[in-house]
């Protein structure tokens, strides 16, 4: 039988929820204020239009953004995208509903003549007004938002209110996290994005679950051990599982993120931070949570009732 | 084997053998004529085939405008067949998503007249905004407005449906989003251009006498002196506000209530004018689109000779009485959006709401060509709803394919590596392991094709991802096992107790993807919609092949070796 985690291990992975919270506490400040500082993102959101070109030879970025300036465009931005090899660049150029059709056209006209010898090639443009940006980026946080509603009740009846927030503040502390990382490197945040971040939702609550699973197993199964041990014990004869898992789930990921080519980039830098920081999210905030929930009641209730001891969550099945 | 194994055993192979059936003809790229039972292929989001995509929108507070304008002219008509004598008033758009209309009466006399015949015949139509002496204003009603919301998205999507129909694109999809969006996905349209240029056309058609007593060379002198003003289209420019401005520029010039309109063919190619006709008509449209039912070709079989028929609304009918009546001799100019398309002659006066334009001679190809395409811009023009372009997305052919290979590559890796583990690791279990990702994938791809669903980008990535997840679920029940070998219990009840206990787990797990799945179904568009689909899929696909199918194998392999054997 191959192992690669132990199975008489007994690490304490509760205890070191200070230093996880201070960690994780700073990793999402800091997400956050990227975020909304200097996230860079697509004309799914912010409308405008956005033009994939690709020639046959290299060309300088200085003459697209030339080009550009002479098909009268101001406030355009050209990106590489790929491997340099592939010539391939994304075009960006704000405007409006009525502006728009005109300005992308100009510059798709002005690329081909100013590049006519380079083989030139426009693969995709994609233009969004204003409007449906606005409509688009309601939708996205809507999605987001009622997919952590919905997961929040789901884990409230599956198993205790207790288990709940934790599941939910691992997957807030995921989300930022993810969020944070596509600000620092200044990948496009688009709708692609939002369908990898969804699924890195799932992914994070899947991992979660299968741990709580465990506790309230153990919860049952052992009366009389206090909450931090059910947690300790179920995170310990998870983690090979768990390890497991991520190593399969990243195969997937990286092998995509490094071959998959360049427009589904997006999609798997997503899923590839986000497995990562999911499967660390799950140990260490959002069953340690549980923990630090059920003091705070044993404490109001010792407070409120002079009730003695340490009571155990043993939720109803 | 218990009989109970051999009924899961029959449903596992009924749905193999369903859903290799549903793979193979896309597997092999099956075309129509194939002997083989089913026809239906996997189609190809626009993204990885290549195509337009877009968002349109409706301006209502515009259509609100032209319906007023309608009505009032209806009113007019409505007293007068009462023998009200009033005059039309101006629209009123103080408040744009409320516009309203006056009419003027002739005598103060007529006014509770008036106003119960309207009462009377627009009920809950027409409502009385505002009242001074003899002249009324009318707004629309609240039941009306939603109404024509309503209406304006059907009709939109039926002549957009109708002129792609008529231009002949495969799977067009077209669709309402919302109260006033309309989603068009043509995949695999290969003039792009052109297909816009279709879909975004607004729809005005108007017919108006043309005043041929005006000599050409006048017209063509006028032309001239605004040319030599300044007054010249530029490339880029709209031309119906080229056209606006030729007319506001000669305003002293023209006979009063006339303007110059023409008669433009461009080439849709080389984008040149090949035809450009000027003539003086009249600047009110005395009858418009809406009042049309229907247009369409037809072929005198006497003579062989193609033509359009026309058939007008009630009211259309008794206004094209009318017309044609008062004005026997003249030509009534077909405008579409400000372009003269035809101009027939007025042969004589047409009741019953039935007219026909003929073309005369000619090549009966170029005819039918010529036929075809005013009937289209008559039917199109039945609907003056001004749609406004939101959101437009092209994919050119290539980068779809590139998109292919490359993912298809980057899944083959990651699913080689997923497979190399799972032998490695779980030796003959991870044998069973990679059985199942297989089915699963199988179920996935035959899921998408019962489902008509259309594979994307996104959607592949889904796949991708599933296999790295789905193997969560044999890797639960196969820990449990190892752990329950542990504590030194016999393979059997091993076997048992992992199954037992991941069933939950693997359940639990599983929804809480799903409801993010759901959530983006609900809320994505596009590309992002397949991925959703394809997600829940591979849901719906890893509980049972994760947790029936595997337990099916396993009590096979269980049975076979009678529990002494275990490599897991």
């Amino acid at each position: 039988m191959m192992q690669i985690i132990p199975s008489n291990l007994n690490i304490d992975f509760v205890g070191k929820i200070k230093l996880c919270a201070t960690v994780s506490a700073f990793l999402v400040i800091a997400s956050w204020i990227l975020s909304f500082t200097r996230m860079q993102y697509g004309v799914d959101f912010t409308g405008g239009a956005e033009i994939q070109v690709k020639f046959a030879k290299a060309v300088e970025v200085a003459k697209i953004r030339k080009t550009l300036e002479s098909a009268g465009v101001a406030g355009g931005s050209v990106i590489s995208i790929g491997e340099a090899s592939e010539n391939e660049y994304l075009v960006r150029v704000p405007g409006t509903e009525d502006t728009l059709n005109k300005i992308e056209a100009a510059v798709e006209q002005s690329m081909a003549s100013s590049f006519k010898d380079d083989g030139v090639q426009i693969r995709k443009v994609d233009i969004v007004g204003p409007k449906a940006g606005a409509q688009l980026r309601l939708s996205g946080f809507l999605a987001l938002a009622w997919s952590l509603i919905a997961i929040m009740v789901y884990v409230g009846l599956r198993f205790d209110f207790k288990y709940a927030p934790g599941a939910i503040i691992a997957l807030i502390h995921d989300v930022s996290i993810v969020c944070g990382a596509y600000a620092l490197f200044g990948i496009e945040f688009n709708l692609q994005t939002i369908a990898a971040i969804l699924t890195v939702i799932g992914y994070s609550v899947n991992d979660t679950v299968i741990v709580y699973d465990r506790i309230r197993e153990n919860a049952q199964k052992n009366i009389g051990e206090t909450v931090t041990q059910h947690i300790n014990k179920a995170t310990n004869e998870t983690l090979s599982r768990t390890v497991l898992t991520v190593a399969t789930t990243l195969f997937s990921s990286i092998a995509m993120l490094i071959f998959g080519g360049p427009a589904i980039f997006n999609f798997f830098f997503a899923t590839t931070i986000g497995i990562l920081v999911g499967t660390y999210s799950s140990i260490y905030i959002a069953s340690p949570t549980i923990m630090l929930l059920d003091e705070f009641y044993a404490s109001r209730d010792k407070k409120n009732q002079k009730d003695e001891g340490h009571k155990v969550a043993v939720p109803a099945k | 084997m218990k009989p109970s194994w051999w009924y899961r055993f029959l449903f596992f192979i009924f749905l193999t053998v369903v859903s290799v059936m549903a793979v193979v003809p896309t597997l092999f790229n099956f075309d129509e004529n194939s002997k083989f039972p089913i026809k239906s292929k996997m189609s190809l989001g626009l993204d990885l085939q290549g195509g337009l995509y877009m968002i349109m929108g409706i301006d209502f507070n515009k259509v609100y405008k032209d319906e007023v304008i309608s009505y009032a002219r209806k009113i007019e008509y409505s007293l007068n067949d009462i023998g009200v004598k009033s005059k039309l008033g101006d629209v009123d758009v103080t408040t744009p998503d409320d516009p309203a209309h006056s009419v003027v009466l002739e005598s103060a006399a007529d006014l509770d007249k008036a106003k119960a015949r309207i009462r009377d015949y627009f009920p809950s139509i027409l409502r009385l905004t505002k009242e001074e002496g003899t002249k009324l204003t009318y707004g629309l009603s609240k039941v009306i407005k939603d109404q024509i919301q309503s209406q304006s998205v059907t009709k939109s999507i039926e002549v957009i449906r109708n002129r792609i129909d008529e231009f002949g694109v495969t799977e067009p999809e077209i669709v309402s989003q919302g109260k006033d969006r309309i989603v068009v996905a043509l995949p695999g349209v290969k003039d792009i251009e052109r297909a816009k240029d279709l879909i975004g056309k607004t729809a005005k058609l108007e017919f108006r006498i043309v005043n041929d007593q005006v000599a050409p060379t006048q017209i063509s002198a006028w032309l001239e002196k605004a040319k030599t003003a300044g007054v010249v289209f530029k490339k880029g420019d709209r031309w119906s506000q080229h056209v606006s401005k030729i007319n506001e520029f000669l305003k002293s010039d023209l006979p009063a209530g006339y303007e110059i309109a023409f008669e433009r063919k461009v080439n849709k190619a080389t984008n040149e004018t090949t035809l450009e006709v000027p003539m003086l008509v009249e600047d009110q449209a005395k009858l418009t689109g809406d009042e049309l039912a229907d247009a369409r070709v037809q072929i005198d079989q006497q003579r062989q000779e193609p033509y359009v028929s026309l058939e007008f609304k009630s009211l259309g009918s008794k206004l094209f009485e009318e017309i044609t009546g008062a004005n026997v001799g003249k030509r009534l100019a077909v405008i579409l959006d400000g372009n003269v398309y035809t101009a027939p002659n007025i042969q004589q006066k047409i009741g019953g709401g039935r007219a026909q334009i003929t073309l005369g001679q000619g090549n009966f190809n170029q005819l039918m060509q010529q036929a075809s395409d005013i009937a289209l811009v008559l039917r199109a023009g039945a609907l003056p709803v001004q749609l406004d372009f939101q959101e437009q997305r092209t994919v050119g052919p290539s980068l779809g394919s590139d998109s292919i290979s490359a993912a298809r590559l980057g899944g083959m890796i990651g699913t080689i590596a997923v497979f190399l583990f799972a032998l490695f690791y779980y030796r003959f279990s991870g044998a069973i392991a990679i059985l199942t990702l297989l089915c699963n994938v199988l179920f996935i791809l035959a899921g998408l094709v019962g489902l008509g669903a259309t594979l994307t980008l996104p959607g592949i990535a889904g796949i991708a991802l599933t296999v790295g997840m789905a193997i969560d679920g044999n890797i639960i029940i196969y820990e449990r096992i190892r752990e329950e070998i542990r504590r030194g219990i016999s393979n059997y009840k091993a076997v048992e107790a992992g199954f037992g206990h991941a069933f939950w787990t693997i359940v639990d797990a599983n929804i809480t993807t799903a409801l993010a799945g759901l959530c983006l179904l609900n809320f994505g568009t596009g590309p992002v919609r397949g991925f959703a689909v394809t997600l829940l899929l591979g849901i719906v696909a890893t509980v049972y092949t994760c947790y029936f199918l595997s337990g099916l194998l396993f009590e096979l392999y269980m049975q076979k070796t009678e529990g002494q054997d275990l490599s897991i």
